[in-house]
């Protein structure tokens, strides 16, 4: 039984399609990559799928659960974790609190909550920066640290969106060993939003397409990247007619 | 038993927080015992029952980012039902107080469902949309005594009455409010460590993100407002037992749910010490203003227009509040 | 049945001033995003200004407006560069503080300025004359004048808005204060601007009011919720919605009247002793309070 089933997911935002007649599973422990050009439906089937939205047709299925019409906290209670791609970190929470907050969805008690973020904190290799205040740090280290929030949950399942947008390679590599870190390690089922190739070709089992909100390739990483389809959505007719030789 | 370990636990405060903070209990339990004038003491039971109205709203308002402007009608359930019970039925103080809390913690459950559904400036303005009708209701409600309010004479009670609080002298009401005082502190400590706590302060820095972890944030903003709500209500109590005379304009008005925010606010808003701060400041502020100024003849209302001016300067250039500025400038020295 | 209507056409009278009141306050909330709470003493203001001209100088008081409109354009203004424009830049717990202070400020000193017993008009042509208008409705001369006026200062308003470069620009910003920057219309000008429309606009209703109501330092508060009720029902932000919303919220508090009828209508023991008068303005409060959950976007609000 696959961990993660989609069927015909549609999602109207008024007249406006944002997601089209999507569907796909994915098994448990695979690292699947989202991929498309700016607009294709991305991060709005992320937030289907864990009830920010509600769907406009479709069903969702986790862990043999129908979690269609459920909302986000409980979807987050039944193992199902994301991460955003826009947030500004505001207030004066610290580093470790913030990873807190993730943790206290499984303990009521605080030093087992401490005791776990700081542990998470020591995987991820942030553990010097517990007691910073997150508003204060660089950005790339805040996107990390939101992710060892979400890790706190102890998902079985982690929806990841845009992690590496605005990174510098060295930060990027980084992120990278923090993704592999909770893939193998953790042993979590990830899929990612992406627009660095490097990053989603590299690390992916498996990547999906959108473009223009409808799915329009499933496959491996090295078939994805030779696929027609594709290489129009993001480049164009032309291109693909000009290069039409190189491409078969 | 974590629970308790966690109200005493003060431990992530510096040193000199702490040693401050020892030697103003130091002084407020002592206070009493030096020469003083009555106004003092009142000043000083104003304080403290300011503090314990702003604590309690800091758990919703400063840590959890919602700004509530409409407290006062909590104070007005707990004052009445102390004082109606205590008129009409004898009953003291310490059974009536509970059944206060009980009172006001039912009816902000009943109304902060809905009030919740909405944000931002539309959820201050209705919880001050909610105060105001609780006021006119109580204002024509005669089982209360409607606008003339009920009136506690202490003849009819032999002081002192440790039952229902019924004292000739303003030092037993000050120990009390103390004991409320101390035992507000450790809870809001409390608050702060636990889950509740954290849940509050991840909504207040961003919604969506608080639920992607969890977190319920309709119910938790919910059970935060009636924790405020019981502190309100408690404090409401004891000031029947203390002004024996309470009517809707002086116990439910709007100014004293603006005063309530104002304390932390002023003080800073989400942190331990800042509506205890705020209070420290504002009270005195506003009572010796009022002697000094308001009293002369013609220049009726000038400590309020100072005061107003306080407000907007303080919300203009410093809204972190006093403890904000002391962080700020911690933060400075740490670069 | 004379008093279900008499008391409707009331309401609808007052509630043509009210949407006047509450014009200003959707604006500057639609430019601005900020919610005014010093609003009614604006209205105070206006009331005072129109009052102490008419007073000193013996005109009829239905010409001060103008000169109202001006103190209220000035005092907006001067609000906004004084202190709002610094108070935007804070937390919204301090901007919903920081109104509120104003709203202490003003208040108070016009308690020293003017004491603070009740002042009214008492002359001018059209006091203590009425006309009778069909049905058994008699409505005071200076009721309907004010509402008359109320209609066509709303107008000006709205044509204001919608057919002048200047209103675009001010709506421009509303919608998205960023974008119109891009455009090169001047964000700080245009919130200027809404803060002096609306606090002229907000006197000029002072100024009709002041003709059938007194004028003490403490009316404000009422009218500041009175104002919230209109502009959440009527949509923050939106002009027309803020007229129709002022109708509705007249009736309201003319519900006194509509219940006397019902109580004559039924005949219930107990419909006599409920005290609607001094309750009329909680049903306001309460609209609001219902409104915002049922329908916050109110009836014609972009805003949420």
């Amino acid at each position: 039984m696959a961990l993660l089933e989609v069927h015909s997911l549609t999602k109207y935002f008024g007249g406006l399609k944002a997601n089209e007649d999507i569907s796909f599973s994915m098994e448990e422990g695979e690292l699947v990559g989202l991929i498309g050009p700016n607009g294709a439906g991305k991060t709005t089937l992320f937030n289907c799928i864990v009830g920010l939205h509600p769907v406009t047709s479709g069903e969702v299925l986790f862990n043999g659960n129908d979690i269609t019409e459920l909302k986000d906290y409980e979807v987050a209670r039944l193992g199902l974790a994301r991460t955003f791609q826009v947030f500004v970190a505001s207030g004066d929470m610290t580093v470790v609190e913030r990873v807190m907050v993730g943790c206290f969805m499984l303990t009521r008690s605080r030093s087992q909550a401490k005791a776990r973020a700081e542990q998470i904190l020591k995987d991820f290799g942030l553990h010097d920066l517990c007691d910073y205040i997150l508003s204060e740090l660089p950005v790339a280290s805040q996107k990390r640290v939101t992710i060892a929030a979400a890790v706190g949950t102890d998902p079985k399942m982690l929806l990841m969106d845009e992690v590496a947008a605005g990174l510098n390679p060295r930060e990027i590599e980084e992120v990278m060993a923090i993704i592999r870190h909770i893939h193998h390690d953790i042993g979590v089922t990830v899929m990612l939003i992406e627009h660095v190739m490097e990053l989603v070709m590299n690390i992916s089992d498996r990547v999906i397409v959108l473009d223009s909100g409808r799915k329009i390739a499933d496959g491996k990483p090295d078939t994805i990247a030779r696929d027609t389809n594709v290489i129009k959505a993001y480049l164009g007719e032309r291109y693909v007619q000009e290069h039409a030789a190189e491409l078969t | 038993m974590e629970t308790l370990k966690n109200a005493l636990d003060f431990s992530d405060f510096p040193r000199v927080d702490m040693t401050i903070a020892g030697l103003i209990a130091v002084f407020l339990l002592s206070f009493p015992l030096f020469p003083h004038s009555a106004f003092a003491m009142a000043t000083m039971i104003q304080f403290l029952m300011f503090s314990i109205y702003g604590m309690g709203w800091n758990t919703i308002g400063g840590y959890g980012g919602q700004v509530d402007l409409g407290k006062s009608q909590y104070v007005g359930i707990g004052a009445y039902t102390t004082a109606v019970m205590l008129v009409r039925w004898d009953i003291p103080f310490w059974v009536s107080m509970p059944i206060g809390v009980c009172f006001a913690v039912i009816w902000s459950f009943i109304i902060g469902y809905p009030l919740f559904r909405l944000k931002g400036h539309y959820f201050a303005i209705a919880t001050i949309a909610t105060c105001l009708v609780m006021k006119d209701i109580f204002e024509v409600w005669n089982f209360v005594g409607a606008a003339r309010g009920i009136e506690i004479s202490p003849i009819k009670y032999v002081p002192p009455d440790f039952l229902r609080l019924i004292f000739k002298e303003d030092i037993y009401y000050y120990y009390v409010i103390l004991g409320f005082f101390f035992l507000g502190i450790l809870y809001v400590n409390w608050f702060r460590r636990s889950r509740l706590g954290f849940q509050l302060r991840s909504i207040k820095d961003n919604e969506d993100v608080a639920k992607s972890l969890g977190i319920n944030v309709h119910w938790a903003k919910i059970k935060t407002y009636a924790i405020a709500t019981a502190f309100v209500s408690v404090v409401g109590s004891f000031h029947a037992c203390y002004i024996k005379n309470i009517e809707p304009e002086d116990t439910m008005s709007l100014e004293i749910s603006i005063l309530i925010a104002l304390m932390a606010m002023l003080g800073g808003a989400g942190s331990l010490w800042g509506p205890i701060i705020g209070a420290g400041v504002l009270i005195p502020c506003k009572s010796y203003l009022k002697e000094w100024l308001g009293a002369q003849a013609g220049f009726v209302g000038i400590d309020l227009i100072i005061y107003g001016g306080i407000i907007m300067l303080v919300s203009a250039f410093e809204p972190r509040g006093i403890w904000g500025i002391v962080e700020k400038v911690r933060r400075r020295k740490r670069r | 049945m004379d008093i279900l209507v008499s008391s409707l056409f009331a309401g609808l009278l007052i509630g043509m001033v009210l949407a006047m009141m509450a014009l200003g306050l959707t604006i500057i909330f639609g430019v601005m995003d900020i919610v005014n709470f010093a609003h009614g003493e604006f209205l105070m203001v206006g009331m005072y200004a129109g009052l102490l001209t008419a007073q000193a100088t013996g005109m009829e008081p239905l010409l001060t407006l103008p000169f109202a409109a001006v103190v209220g354009f000035l005092l907006g203004i001067l609000c906004y560069f004084g202190f709002i424009k610094f108070l935007i830049r804070g937390p919204m717990v301090a901007q919903l503080l920081g109104t509120f202070g104003l709203m202490i400020f003003l208040r108070n000193i016009a308690l020293l300025i003017f004491g603070s017993e009740d002042r009214a008009l008492h002359h001018g042509i059209l006091v203590d004359k009425s006309f009778e208008i069909g049905m058994g409705i008699i409505a005071p001369a200076t009721k309907l004048a004010a509402a008359a006026l109320s209609v066509i200062a709303f107008g000006a308003v709205w044509l204001l808005i919608n057919r002048t470069k200047i209103g675009k620009a001010l709506t421009a910003t509303a919608l998205n204060a960023q974008g119109a920057r891009y455009m090169g219309i001047p964000t700080e000008k245009m919130n200027a601007l809404a803060w002096g429309i609306g606090g002229g606009t907000v006197t000029i209703a002072g100024a009709l009011l002041v003709n059938f109501w007194s004028v003490n330092p403490f009316i404000g508060i009422l009218f500041t919720m009175i104002a919230f009720a209109i502009v959440a029902l009527g949509g923050f932000g939106s002009v027309p919605g803020a007229f129709f919303a002022g109708l509705v919220v007249g009736i309201i508090t003319e519900i006194p009247g509509i219940w006397d009828f019902l109580t004559y209508i039924f005949k219930f023991d107990w419909m006599a002793d409920v005290p609607m008068t001094s309750l009329k303005y909680m049903w306001v409060y309460l609209a609001y309070f219902v409104i915002m959950v049922v329908r916050p976007r109110g009836l014609f609000g972009w805003k949420r």
